[in-house]
């Protein structure tokens, strides 16, 4: 990187003094004293710069162009001097501006967008588990200790109801000031009111009918189709979507912020050699014309902003992967798997509704289904086949070849650290589980298929959801870790910047100080 | 000394030129945001979605709500085109559409092949009967019916195999072949997605009955080349729009409101864009 400039720039100066011997020669009995008679120096011009004919008697050779005070010694270095600050004000506020772009990227991906995948993951968790237990409620019917219960199932659905009201809250702080998001925000928690009244209506009409484990009496399950088509049509989709969109956020967040990045690299790259280029120039130029071997104060300024731009650059590439490491091996997974743990957990819920409502009982089968496939996909026309086809997959996994789609298919394509890995068999054993138990549940007749449900299958449902949310929980230390690593380098160098800034500056003004004021 | 320290300024402002060049010269693939006129792919034959109704000219369901997008993403003009079922995915790999809205539901392995906005509609495959056949209620109920096969659907599959109801099948030309039958009653029942029944059946006036009793869910997605994300999230942002203020409530009525399908006038769940 640094050789580059250091055999580029002083190529200029090289062709100069041959052409400039004349003018170099005379002045140099003046200046080779330098350090005591600044004032006294150089004879000829004494105020000089401004008069355009020059110190130096012997400047025009010739031309008798325009009167340049660059063609006198000190408007050199004035201007190479002048140059050089230029370059490296351009280098700092190419760091400068590059640093802001990381910070706000990682202020978007870790702590706007980030955190509110999470909260609007947790939102549809709570709304479509409260419909499941809403529908295992009234499932249970008047055998309460059937399974885990009825007061169970009642007292999971009113602390799914309480965490359903804070998560809308906080989707609702995290939506900020976008009109479409904040109008979906809206009709959810509107939507979430309709939907507990007609559900209480709904459960107190099942408790006065009183009837055995299965589904309850007509008029029950009409206030009940009328609840969960609420839930399932129109709420839990706004939910969904808006989890959606703070994966949309994110991408575009860190896309535009990458791209910035690239530039603020090859600005901060440009500007670095411009700028040690002109400093080394300046080097070279003194020591030529005042016959001097080195400026130790221009040194120093060259060494801190080469070291400054090499580190700026390099953190630079560094925050490069750290934007690409904290979306791609955390977000994207957390966001994955918090959509998995949502269909999973509304494909729970079909689970119960296919028992409650014999008449859809086909529909619920069908979407139990299609929710699958798109938690992990095997090609297969029928829940047998795909009951079948998962056993194999999950089998053969990790050794085998075919690669799994859908949202955990997806992930466990993905190749990991093994912590991760043994995250993922475990995620997958245990889904094989529930679905082997979905099997039992719907080859059961009525009465068991409800003891089925409400007793075994609960439990690994449950057992396979922790594990999809120890999973997430590795993904989402990685996302943590890599937002704040980013955010300290950042923090380091912009703390140093200022130093930086200050003290090249004045170490060039102790460099050409005291040879400027030869000339007064 | 001066020319050369101009040269030297001139070549290093040059390549920097060209570097930053490179760098925003890296930028994003092509995507249906860069378009000025987007063409888009329809059915050409099924009423109430897509059906042609002149060189070049198109109407139904899908039509308007692919012009709506269009719209709303900033296109200045639309071109429609015909594709079929067995075409639409080759045409989005090679160029020939920039976006298909045709009843193109989005399963797992469309959606390795193609990017899907949307669903800009959840349809439920459903039964069609004749308005006087009052004992069907539910799938269920088409045991020892006719049911008809149309050639090139899968959905008679659903009944007979997946829900392994003992059905008689009659085979037909298409789902318009179907309808003439059901009518002539040489069938008791067509099975299929409910926006193409109800696109039928609102051509055909009070003969035929939908039953409401949906059993599958058929995701409808707008296709674009894969891996257009930016033209995917404008499209499932112009979807939400249109869903909030109310013109794909008024499309759907405009379209099958007369066939008395129990229509969704919320927004359907996004798939998310891959």
């Amino acid at each position: 990187m640094t050789s580059v400039p250091v055999n580029r720039t002083p190529a200029p100066p090289a062709p100069g003094p041959a052409a400039s011997p004349v003018p170099g020669t005379p002045r140099a009995p003046g200046t080779a004293p330098g350090t005591v008679p600044a004032p006294a120096g150089p004879e000829p011009s004494p105020v000089a710069p401004v008069s355009s004919v020059s110190p130096s008697s012997p400047a025009p050779r010739g031309r008798a162009g325009p009167p340049s005070r660059l063609r006198s010694v000190p408007g050199r270095v004035l201007a190479i001097a002048g140059g050089s600050v230029l370059a490296l004000a351009l280098l700092f506020g190419a760091l400068s501006a590059s640093f802001q772009d990381v910070n706000d990227g990682l202020k978007i991906i870790g702590h706007d967008a980030g955190p509110q995948v999470v909260a609007t993951a947790d939102l549809y968790f709570a709304l479509s588990d409260m419909d499941t237990q809403v529908a295992n409620v009234l499932l249970i019917g008047d055998e309460h200790g059937l399974g885990k219960g009825r007061q169970r199932a009642l007292e999971l659905y009113e602390r799914r109801r309480s965490d359903a009201g804070r998560a809308v809250l906080q989707a609702s702080a995290l939506a900020g000031t976008d009109p479409a998001e904040r109008r979906t925000v809206q009709a959810v928690l509107d939507g979430l009111g309709r939907y507990e009244r007609l559900a209480a209506r709904a459960l107190l009409m099942d408790e006065q009918a009183g009837h055995p484990a299965g589904p309850p009496p007509q008029r029950v399950l009409e206030v009940y189709r009328e609840a969960t088509d609420l839930m399932r049509l129109e709420l839990l989709p706004m939910a969904y979507n808006l989890t959606l969109e703070s994966g949309t956020i994110v991408r575009r967040a860190h896309e535009e912020r990458t791209a910035a990045l690239r530039t603020g690299q090859v600005l901060v790259a440009a500007a670095g050699i411009l700028a040690l280029g002109g400093l080394v120039w300046l080097q070279v130029f003194l020591a030529r014309r005042f016959r001097r071997v080195l400026n130790p104060a221009l040194l120093v300024a060259t060494a801190i902003a080469g070291m400054y731009a090499l580190t700026g650059f390099t953190v630079l590439g560094g925050e490069t992967d750290v934007l690409r490491q904290a979306k791609q091996e955390g977000f994207d997974s957390v966001l994955a798997l918090a959509r998995a743990r949502a269909v999973g957990n509304s494909m729970h819920g079909d689970q119960s509704r296919y028992l409650l409502d014999p008449e859809r009982a086909d529909t619920y089968e069908q979407t139990y289904l299609d929710k699958s496939q798109s938690v992990l996909y095997a090609p297969s026309g029928n829940l047998g086949a795909y009951y079948r086809a998962v056993d194999e997959g999950v089998d053969a996994y990790p050794a085998a070849t075919t690669r799994f789609l859908g949202l955990i298919g997806r992930e466990a394509a993905r190749s990991g650290p093994s912590g991760r890995q043994e995250a993922i068999i475990d995620v997958l054993r245990r889904y094989r589980e529930f679905q082997r138990s979905d099997v039992l549940m719907r080859r059961a007749s009525p009465r068991e298929a409800v003891e089925q449900l409400v007793g075994p299958l609960t439990t690994r449902f449950e057992a396979y959801d922790a594990a999809l949310v120890k999973l997430a929980g590795i993904h989402r230390a990685t996302f943590d870790r890599a937002v704040r690593d980013g955010e300290e380098r950042v923090d380091e160098l912009w703390f140093l910047l200022p130093v930086a800034m200050v003290s090249t500056a004045v170490l060039i003004v102790a460099g050409v100080w005291p040879r400027l004021s030869e000339y007064r | 000394m001066r020319p050369v320290s101009v040269r030297a300024a001139l070549a290093a402002a040059a390549g920097l030129v060209v570097l930053l060049a490179g760098a925003c010269g890296t930028g994003r693939p092509e995507s249906i945001l860069d378009r000025e006129t987007l063409v888009i792919g329809v059915k050409p034959d099924q009423p109430g979605l897509g059906m042609k109704v002149g060189e070049g000219r198109y109407e139904g369901f899908d039509v308007d709500v692919a012009g709506e997008v269009a719209r709303r993403i900033g296109a200045r003009g639309v071109r429609f085109v015909t594709v079929l079922s067995s075409n639409r995915q080759r045409f989005i790999e090679e160029g020939k559409v920039d976006l298909v809205v045709a009843t193109y539901s989005i399963t797992p392995p469309n959606r390795s092949k193609v990017t899907f906005a949307g669903p800009y509609y959840v349809a439920h495959q459903d039964t069609l009967v004749r308005a006087e056949d009052e004992d069907v209620d539910n799938v269920r109920d088409l045991k020892g019916r006719r049911l008809c096969q149309a050639a090139g659907s899968n959905s008679w599959r659903r009944v007979k195999e997946e829900r392994q109801i003992a059905v008689r099948l009659v085979a037909a030309a298409s789902y318009s072949e179907c309808l003439d039958k059901l009518r002539d009653r040489t069938v008791d029942a067509v099975s299929t997605d409910d926006l193409i029944l109800a696109g039928f059946s609102a051509r055909a006036g009070s003969a035929f009955r939908i039953v409401n009793a949906p059993f599958t869910d058929e995701r409808l997605g707008i296709g674009m080349r894969k891996g257009d994300l930016d033209g995917c999230e404008a499209v499932n942002r112009a979807l939400t729009a249109m869903y909030q203020d109310g013109t794909a409530e008024r499309l759907l009525k405009k379209w099958f409101g007369a066939s008395g399908l129990d229509l969704t006038f919320s927004v359907p769940q996004f798939e998310g864009c891959a």
